[in-house]
């Protein structure tokens, strides 16, 4: 395999005793390869940077920060923005809100996209096809459709201010992909399981539990993933009905830092930024394999 | 179908996720075409006013169209960072030997990160004083006359606000090309090599029919995500300066929330709503036509 430039021009220099179209080609080859690996190179790096620029910042004092040049590495490296940062807002709260959020969505997400995809493909009744319909329907239902009537409901039932009020519109609107990635991988299910524990005497609940649901489980994985990062960063849910600090989530709670001491404290706010965007960073890189497999299964069955 | 099920274990199974979906999608759809019809400001009487709202926001609000055309320029550059920048690199990426799973994760990393932290970072990138990112590559380029604060000029605003969303999300649809890109058949592509197609040939002829379906499935994702974007203007300039970057999606919001007119807020929602649905129609139509000549 040839990974440098330079014996691959060596290689290109030396005279070759194979057919001529061979030799031909051979030269085209290896610029082609070495120019899409410098492009691929520079477009990595410019949508790495800001990230790591980010992270950089939160360890830089003030006064480097201050005098600006942002290709510097730190002068000296500092740990005092993240206890600024800490002093400042209700990270730990906000963190704690977001998982909150998080893990109740997911579960109403993961439970309930299940159950349907389940009435709709395996159980089956006379209008699943429209049911299906009607859930697919809402992936290119935009949110803001919600937002107003959302509000007036939940003033009306005193629901405004509380956790249900983001968990349950995140959920729905992110329940039709999880119908939709749950029924495609229902159908590789051959009917043979399902007709055979049929025999066997078990129910369409024995069967759920006992034959759908375990197999599911990396199904399971990848509508988790997927939808936390949606959900662990969702601002506009939280921004129209979340109103006291004690429930804010990460987003809300990061805007706190602008103009909290009159002049924006950047590098605690970098700071700030670094501690919340870690927990899924970290998810994310443990489990990207899993993720990017299932994007890539549930996209290209579409 | 399952031979032992009842009526009462499809209920069982359909009614919960029909219940939570209706609360939270359905039933809100029908409230906001029901309130586009009223005049509501949230506190007194809702007052019937017909079409009222619909012909006001169709032929004498500025604002609204404004923000009409801002949305085509948003979603314009979105589509081509997002799908133009995944097809480059997924193609790029199939020439690569080693290192594939590596960029992929590190073109998907900004997806992580939540709206609000992206704002903050690109309202630094932009930002001339003190002199951010961009303007020092510029000036280090030796285009120090295209120097400016990106977010307060009326014309680089809504440039500036789109890049960010576009540069968010194009590792996602990236993934998506690239496991379509991976599934052209190799004997399709050594055959046409064989016959002497160049590289653009085999892009143009072979591949990308090939991923068609997938191209479409792509283009709509990125199209309705792009005409419901909102945070990222919201928060570096909730609109501004004037309505130079105002989506219908921002002056929707802050005709409910700032203006509290909710009847019609809720008719441009409904406009949003029918703006995703043309445009999905119209992706389908232009590109299977296209696709069958």
């Amino acid at each position: 395999m040839i990974t440098h430039p330079a014996p691959a021009a060596v290689r290109t220099a030396a005279p070759q005793p194979s057919h001529a179209p061979a030799r031909r080609r051979r030269p085209r080859l290896t610029l082609h390869r070495t120019l899409s690996r410098a492009i691929i190179v520079v477009i990595v790096v410019a949508q790495v940077y800001p990230l790591a620029w980010l992270f950089l910042t939160s360890l830089r004092t003030e006064q480097d920060f201050a005098a600006g040049n942002p290709f510097a590495l730190p002068s000296a490296l500092t740990l005092d923005n993240f206890s600024r940062a800490f002093a400042t807002g209700n990270l730990g709260l906000n963190i704690l809100n977001s998982f909150i959020v998080t893990m109740g969505a997911n579960v109403l997400i993961v439970v309930l996209g299940m159950m349907a995809a389940y009435a709709i493909q395996v159980l089956g009744f006379r209008l699943s096809k429209l049911v299906r319909g009607v859930f697919l329907m809402g992936i290119i239902v935009p949110v803001q459709i919600a937002l107003v009537p959302l509000f007036i409901d939940y003033s009306k039932v005193g629901l405004l201010d509380t956790y249900q009020s983001m968990i349950v519109p995140l959920a729905g609107f992110a329940l039709p992909m999880s119908v939709y990635l749950f029924s495609s991988f229902f159908e590789y299910i051959p009917r043979e399981t399902y007709e055979a524990a049929s025999l066997d005497g078990a129910g369409p609940y024995r069967i759920f539990g006992l034959i759908t649901l375990p197999l599911s489980l990396n199904t399971v994985v990848t509508v988790v993933l997927v939808n936390s990062i949606f959900i662990w960063n969702d601002f506009i849910f939280a921004n129209t009905f979340v109103l006291t600090e004690g429930l804010k989530t990460i987003p809300l709670g990061l805007q706190n830092y602008i103009g909290a001491m009159g002049k924006t404290d950047w590098t605690a706010t970098f700071a700030a930024v670094c501690v919340t965007v870690t927990p899924l960073l970290l998810v994310f890189l443990v489990l990207n394999k899993a993720m990017i497999q299932g994007l890539e299964a549930g996209a290209s069955k579409g | 179908m399952l031979p032992t099920r009842s009526r009462l274990s499809v209920l069982v199974f359909l009614l919960p996720p029909l219940v939570v979906y209706g609360a939270a999608v359905l039933f809100p759809i029908l409230q906001s075409l029901v309130l586009s019809f009223f005049s509501w400001n949230g506190i007194g009487d809702m007052e019937f006013v017909g079409l009222a709202n619909y012909v006001h926001m169709l032929t004498h609000d500025d604002v609204f169209w404004r923000s009409f055309l801002n949305s085509l320029g948003y979603l314009a550059i979105c589509l081509v960072l997002q799908l133009g920048g995944a097809l480059l690199v997924a193609s790029l990426l199939l020439s690569l030997r080693r290192g594939r799973e590596l960029v992929k994760t590190l073109y998907l990393l900004p997806a992580v990160i939540s709206t609000v932290a992206i704002a903050f970072l690109f309202e630094r990138i932009y930002s001339l004083d003190p002199v951010g990112l961009l303007n020092q590559v510029l000036s280090w380029l030796g285009l120090g006359a295209l120097e400016r604060p990106w977010l307060s000029d009326v014309n680089t605003v809504l440039a500036a606000v789109s890049a960010p969303e576009g540069w968010r999300f194009t590792g996602l649809y990236m993934l998506i090309i690239y496991a379509a890109l991976l599934a052209v058949p190799r004997e399709l592509e050594e055959a046409a090599i064989l016959d002497g197609a160049s590289r653009w040939q085999l892009f143009t002829k072979i591949r990308f029919p090939y991923i068609r379906p997938v191209w479409i499935t792509t283009t709509i994702m990125a199209t309705t995500y792009g005409l419901r974007g909102f945070d990222i203007p919201y928060l570096m300039t909730n609109g501004g300066p004037g309505q130079s970057s105002e989506l219908v999606t921002t002056y929707m919001y802050k005709t409910a929330f700032t203006s509290t007119d909710y009847g019609y807020a809720s008719t441009i929602s409904v406009f949003i709503v029918a703006e995703c649905l043309i445009a999905v129609g119209l992706i389908v139509m232009l590109l299977r036509r296209k696709g069958e000549a």
